[in-house]
């Protein structure tokens, strides 16, 4: 038979680690609709039956604030489970086991996980398991997480409970105080008409008396249901009058008092004066004069790692993909189809595919740090920074990513456990300038600012971050107001990570990458090859061909004439020798000759494969401006034109957008100077330099690029992580126009003061 | 007005008063929580994390730059900013 267990509990509290215990790599990850929290379900198998399992995301409580409690809560009554696996860390069990007394109430049949185990003993608890199994009336199982002790008594446990009648949990219920005992009586009474279910009675009970708003709207839709809400309003005025506080906050303190009494009863806590290691840890880690030097610290070796260590494979893969590009080309006559297979397909997948190092090493650097608790100490350390811009302590990780490169960085933002804080996180993330502005600021910053493009370059890294804080700062006070949720972080013991663990969450969160990264991409390369690519006929102002012949025409002439010359010289030289031929030959007349002669012959050869080239690169340059994607840049050229842009660099910014570096490319390109270019090419840089931009222009160029929609696979990324096109969209329109607007303000005020001339 | 979180002459008096807050305390420094103000939903939300009346509270330390704040509470250690630490009153029971 196919049973569904479901796995809750506090976050913290190792229910993933266990999670992974049960099922293995028998995983599949997605998001719950309509949300991006991620959705991890599994299965195993167990006495001749299939346990689907799914771990819910970690919440400490059910009240349905956020959307990982709406999750549960949802999950729980409307799926109902035949088995509700609760997690609970031993060494922390009093505010582990509020949860608890939610989940009893809900009534689905449930087995109590007694996690950590090993670091409870170590903080001097004994846990009375049999007392607290009655007192909570359901099994309840010792299990330490990270050796995976227990798991096979849990699997057995689980089996009992949906297979024994006898084994499920006995209904108990959390008791309350008198006065709210009475009250939850008197509301029960008017449920009874309705439900024999006592524990749905009671449940709803209570949530009425929370003020539950959901509750409250499914009772409204009932027959009785203005007498019962009549009811539950006096209810609650009245102990809200009694108490002097809400309903809520009397029912929470109440669990809160149920909880004490059951931990009085079976946890003996020996005074042996254990160390808190975490502690000591951290006294160093989040010290005041050293946390934010650590810290510092090893964000740059994360940097490090993740783009230096990346930057090996990332050359395989670049070969791998060159020389399938190669091979296909080889193989495959020269048609549309072997030109769509070989530059729009594996080329533009390829562009993609070379920073899979990068994300895969960046991952399992923050599974690393969200393992072993040093991510809630991060949040400690930035937390006063970050607040300003509106954002949670946490959202400096992705921020610092973004330097090397967006899609990581915006993947990263799982981190974060606020919706809002994500969005915010994201909506930001493009202005750090990635690695791949660098190359488009070293060349077009070199060939106009010689002198100061150390300069130049630093403050566009400077600006990025600066439109980032103001942005952020803007979008938390207008499209994002209010979100916010009070910064209550728990700071985990510190924990030595498994490397089960730390590979399983890489290829998780890897693996969405490929899946979904890859669509977006390959429809977005193979427009712009379509655009590089048609009409394949093109009418151009000269024949190259022809002139073509006419360079090898000329060249061979040069080459006749001077064999003729050669020769004459020879004859000439050698009648002074009289015929004797070997004096002659080893003559220094001879020697001299001879070489002159080959230094005309290479040079003549040098120059005519240079002007052939030249020729091929203009040619290269006048189809581009003939194809599609001519016409865009040329379509776009008005708009761009205040801005001192020309069809050029419209063309360049457009295909920029796969990847920022291929701007550079584009230039070469166009320029006629081949595609091949390296930022230091003095072809580009003297073509720059005559094509007409002034410095004023080429700043505004430079911001532009810094600022303008990231690319392709930022997109992308933006597409997934906030799970709707609106941000996606707004993100390229806001990007756009401010990147316009900037290098617009900095044509117009430039040539006002006549700055950068 | 005064701000009597950043000038530790007025804590000795503030100790004899009521209205003593969780932000006024130093690090070290032991707590009993008498009562949670600011939003229903923050209120709860501290609630459910264990800061229910009469539990003790320590402050172990501020984070380097100062905000925000580190309890330990009911065995584990929490963190939560200067600003809603100012909205629960406590007294101190060093």
């Amino acid at each position: 038979m196919n049973f569904n267990v479901a796995l809750a509990g506090n976050p913290n509290c190792g229910k993933t680690t266990i999670f992974n215990h049960l099922t293995g790599a028998r995983q599949h990850v997605g998001n719950w609709p309509g949300v991006t929290v991620e959705r991890k379900s599994g299965h195993y198998s167990f006495g001749d039956h299939k346990f689907n399992t799914v771990d819910l995301p970690g919440t400490y409580s059910l009240t349905a604030f956020s959307a990982e409690e709406t999750i549960v809560r949802k999950y729980l009554v409307e799926d109902r489970p035949e088995v509700v696996v609760n997690i609970v860390d031993a060494s922390n069990l009093e505010r582990n086991l509020f949860l608890t007394t939610q989940l009893i109430e809900l009534g689905r049949p449930l087995v109590i996980v007694l996690n950590m185990m090993d670091m409870a003993e170590e903080k001097g608890l004994e846990i009375d398991v049999d007392t607290l199994a009655t007192l909570l009336g359901a099994p309840v199982v010792p299990v330490i997480g990270r050796t995976g002790e227990g798991i096979d008594l849990l699997k057995e446990k689980i089996l009992r409970v949906v297979t024994e009648q006898s084994q499920k949990s006995r209904p108990i219920k959390i008791s309350y105080p008198r006065d709210i005992e009475a009250e939850l009586e008197k509301i029960s009474m008017l449920l009874e008409e309705e439900s024999d279910d006592d524990h749905m009675r009671r449940w709803t009970s209570v949530k009425l008396l929370e003020s539950d708003k959901q509750t409250r709207d499914e009772i409204r839709k009932r027959n009785q249901g203005q007498g019962i809400l009549a009811q539950a309003n006096a209810s609650v005025e009245r102990l809200e009058l009694l108490f002097k506080d809400t309903g809520r906050a009397i029912v929470s303190h109440a669990r809160y008092g149920f909880i004490q009494g059951a931990i009085r009863e079976c946890v003996k806590e020996n005074l042996k004066l254990s160390t808190d290691y975490s502690r000591q840890i951290d006294r160093l880690i989040t010290n005041r004069w050293l946390g934010l030097p650590i810290f510092g610290f090893l964000m740059w070796l994360m940097f490090k790692i993740t783009y230096d260590l990346g930057s090996i494979p990332m050359d395989w893969i670049d070969a791998g993909v060159v020389l399938l590009m190669n091979t296909v080309s080889n193989i495959l006559p020269q048609s549309m189809f072997a030109s769509l297979l070989v530059d729009g397909v594996i080329g533009g997948v390829g562009a993609i595919a070379v920073f899979l190092p990068n994300i895969f090493i960046l991952f399992f650097i923050i599974a690393m740090l969200e393992d072993s608790g040093y991510m809630a100490r991060v949040a400690f350390i930035m937390d006063r920074i970050m607040h300003n811009i509106g954002l949670h302590g946490k959202a400096f990780i992705p921020m610092i990513m973004g330097f090397g490169c967006n899609v990581p960085a915006i993947m990263g933002t799982r981190i974060l456990e606020s919706r809002r804080d994500r969005i915010l996180t994201v909506l930001i993330n493009p202005f750090m300038s990635c690695s791949a502005r660098l190359p488009v600021y070293v060349l077009v910053g070199g060939a106009f600012f010689p002198e100061n493009a150390a300069t130049v370059i630093f403050s566009m890294y400077v600006l990025g971050i600066v439109v980032a804080i103001v942005s952020g700062k803007l979008f938390s006070r207008t499209i994002l107001k209010g979100m916010s949720k009070p910064f209550v972080l728990e700071l985990p013991p510190y924990q030595r990570p498994t490397l089960r663990s730390l590979t399983l969450h890489t290829w998780e969160r890897g693996y969405l990458f490929i899946q979904r990264m890859g669509t977006v991409i390959l429809v977005g390369s193979i427009l712009i090859w379509v655009l590089g690519y048609f009409p394949q006929s093109v009418e151009l102002s000269r024949d190259y061909d022809s002139e073509r012949d006419q360079l090898v025409n000329t060249y061979s002439g040069k080459i006749l004439d001077l064999n003729a010359r050669y020769d004459a010289s020879i004859d000439h030289a050698r009648s002074e020798y009289h015929s004797k031929l070997v004096e002659f030959e080893a003559s220094a007349a001879f020697l001299d000759l001879e070489t002159q002669y080959n230094d005309l012959m290479s040079k003549f050869s040098f120059a005519q494969e240079n002007d052939l080239l030249v020729l091929r690169q203009q040619e290269i340059s006048e189809i581009t401006e003939h194809r599609w994607i001519g016409k865009v840049g040329k379509l776009f050229e008005p708009i761009v034109a205040p801005l001192g842009f020309t069809w050029r660099e419209s063309v360049a910014l457009i295909t920029g957008f796969i990847a920022k570096e291929i701007v550079v490319s584009t230039y070469g390109v166009l320029f006629g100077v081949g595609e091949n270019v390296d930022e230091g090419n003095d072809g580009v840089i003297s073509s720059l330099r005559t094509s007409g931009m002034t410095p004023v222009v080429a700043l505004g160029f430079m911001v532009f690029t810094l600022l303008y929609t990231p690319c392709l696979a930022t997109v992308a990324a933006i597409k997934r992580e906030t799970g709707t096109w609106v941000y996606t969209i707004f993100s390229i329109g806001y990007s756009l126009s401010l990147a316009y607007l900037l290098a617009f303000s900095i044509k117009y005020f430039g040539g006002m003061f006549n700055w950068l001339t | 007005m005064f701000n009597f979180k950043k000038n530790p002459r007025h804590r000795l008096s503030l100790e004899n008063r009521e209205g003593l807050r969780l932000s006024d305390l130093r690090p070290g420094d032991k707590g009993r929580i008498l009562e949670i103000g600011g939003s229903e939903q923050f209120r709860l939300r501290l609630i459910e994390m264990g800061l229910t009346r009469d539990t003790e509270v320590c402050v172990d330390k501020y984070a380097p730059l100062r905000d925000p704040m580190e309890l330990i509470i009911k065995g584990y250690h929490l963190s939560i900013r200067g600003v809603d630490a100012q909205k629960i009153s406590v007294e101190l029971i060093n």
